[in-house]
């Protein structure tokens, strides 16, 4: 610290000024500052009180200050964002994946919602017409002999079985990413006690979500080309698209995508009001694009062309 | 989240990056193909062909969507030669940026392709050798090869360009002010705690 004496106020204010600073901005600062200075200066007791007094009065301010706490998420005006047709948007995502392996990297499609931070989620399964993920693996609870397990494996599952799959979760090999379960198997995955290991990887079977089903035939075949979907601070996300899709492919995907989540809307409570606000292309190394929802624009290459590798 | 006027401008920067820059180029019509082939660790001189392809090749691709441009980093050890194949197509073949008949697309996975897959009727196949090379100069050699002409700034691109440009001025000025106003109040606060630590003791 460079100054002589400790209680002199002059010293505050040959601070360094190499910089130019405004003199509203200057004067502000030195002000307070003074003043407390001066009262130091007078008697320990003295700022004792002050002090007090001081952070009281601070603290009603802070209180009085304080924000009203928002109960929608914030919506960016779309007046200001630059838009992109489908094809445009997804001329810059090849450009950006180009070399990148095919099968690893895909386009994702993020909708923002207008709506409130609480309240119902929107979330389903849905089977798009071009299907993204095509390596899924499922397991099917159901009794490893019955008609079920039959058009269970006819229909892609990975496993099929009871006791086999709860022994083998239990023992820590989880060799799936879907689980599904048949309705009659229901009491003893219950009693299995594989909830503790399925529950918190979001694979254990429930009515709610849709994975105890009557039929396990068709829910796999569902569930085997279908995405699921969330909305998570009030945007959802999806893979929309494997990179070597065409804009058709695509465009088809995103409206059927679109119309699902609409529905899905609909069906929630009539207090709850979700609207779409944005909808966003990206990929899984490109940047974001919002889409303007037109397929071409005036100078969009020809769409047959994106498909290229 | 970012505030809607740095998301665009950041969004606006990718997207100029994309669009121009070494390897703007337009490729003739008889480019068929460019597959680029380099092990995936850089020693042993592979870093000119990496930093092809994450810069260079992308504003390639920007600009000739219709061409097959492949990179395959499979396989290889640091002493193998990493090569780029320029394909070519045959005079009177479809011609691939023609709108109507595009070059038809591959199928397969880049990377379990080891071989350079001809799926396009190639006439002839040039290589450029990319060991020891900078990106610039296997750029110098690919439009050697194939007399490809740079693009443009359109002068919307340069309007976009200049703005950035000032912005980054303004950002700067405005940088050096704040820290100032920073140091300030920082040094300020330091001394009052100073002045009211003394009369404790």
């Amino acid at each position: 610290m460079a100054f002589s004496s400790r209680y002199c106020p002059s010293c505050l204010l040959s601070l360094p000024t190499r910089i130019i600073t405004p003199f509203a901005f200057r004067a502000n600062l030195a002000s307070p500052f003074l003043q407390q200075a001066r009262t130091a200066a007078q008697s320990s007791n003295a700022n004792k009180s002050r002090s007090k007094k001081d952070s009281s009065k601070g603290s009603t301010k802070t209180t009085k200050k304080k924000r009203k706490t928002r109960s929608h998420f914030l919506q960016p005006d779309l007046r200001r964002v630059t838009q992109f047709s489908l094809v445009d948007a997804m001329r810059y995502l090849r450009a950006a994946e180009v070399g990148r392996p095919p099968n690893s990297a895909k386009y994702d499609l993020h909708i923002r919602l207008r709506t409130a931070k609480n309240g119902a989620v929107v979330r389903n399964r849905l089977l798009l017409p071009h299907p993204v993920h095509t390596d899924l693996r499922i397991a099917v609870i159901c009794p490893s002999d019955s008609a079920h397990a039959r058009a269970a494996k006819a229909a892609g599952a990975h496993l099929v079985g009871e006791e086999e799959i709860f022994d083998a979760v239990k023992a820590g090999r989880i060799e799936f990413e879907r689980c599904i379960c048949q309705q009659d198997s229901l009491a003893k995955l219950g009693k299995s006690g594989v909830a503790r290991i399925l529950g918190p990887r979001g694979l254990m079977p429930s009515a709610k979500l849709g994975t105890v089903v009557k039929d396990v035939g068709s829910a796999v075949r569902g569930l085997a080309g279908g995405s699921e979907y969330r909305e998570r601070m009030g945007v959802v996300r999806m893979a929309i698209g494997q990179l070597g899709f065409t804009p058709e492919e695509m465009q088809s995907n995103i409206r059927v995508f679109i119309e699902g989540l609409k529905k899905d809307i609909g069906v929630l409570s009539d207090r709850i009001s979700k609207d779409i606000h944005e909808v966003v292309l990206s990929s899984t190394h490109g940047p974001g694009l919002s889409l303007n929802g037109e397929l071409r624009g005036p100078a969009s290459p020809p769409t047959k062309d994106l498909s290229t590798m | 989240m970012p505030s809607l006027s740095s998301r665009m401008r950041k969004l606006h920067q990718t997207l100029l990056s994309i669009r121009l820059g070494p390897g703007a180029l337009i490729l003739p019509k008889e480019v068929k193909r460019i597959h680029m082939r380099f092990p995936a660790r850089m020693e042993g001189g592979h870093m000119g062909p990496r930093k092809f392809w994450r810069s260079e090749l992308v504003r390639l691709k920007y600009h000739n969507p219709a061409v097959a441009m492949t990179v395959d980093r499979s396989g290889m050890t640091p002493d193998d030669e990493s090569t780029m194949s320029i394909h070519f197509a045959p005079a009177d073949a479809i011609q691939t940026s023609s709108s109507a008949t595009s070059g038809p697309s591959p199928t397969e996975s880049t990377t379990t392709t080891s071989q350079t897959s001809d799926h396009t009727p190639a006439d002839r196949v040039e290589t450029i050798g990319m060991k020891f090379r900078s990106n610039s100069d296997i750029l110098q050699d690919l439009m050697r090869i194939t007399n490809a002409y740079p693009v443009e700034a359109t002068p919307e691109d340069q309007e976009q360009l200049a703005a950035l440009e000032e912005q980054k001025v303004r950002g700067d000025r405005d940088r050096v002010v704040s820290s100032a106003h920073k140091a300030r109040v920082k040094r300020e606060q330091q001394l009052l705690e100073q002045a009211k630590g003394g009369l404790g003791a």
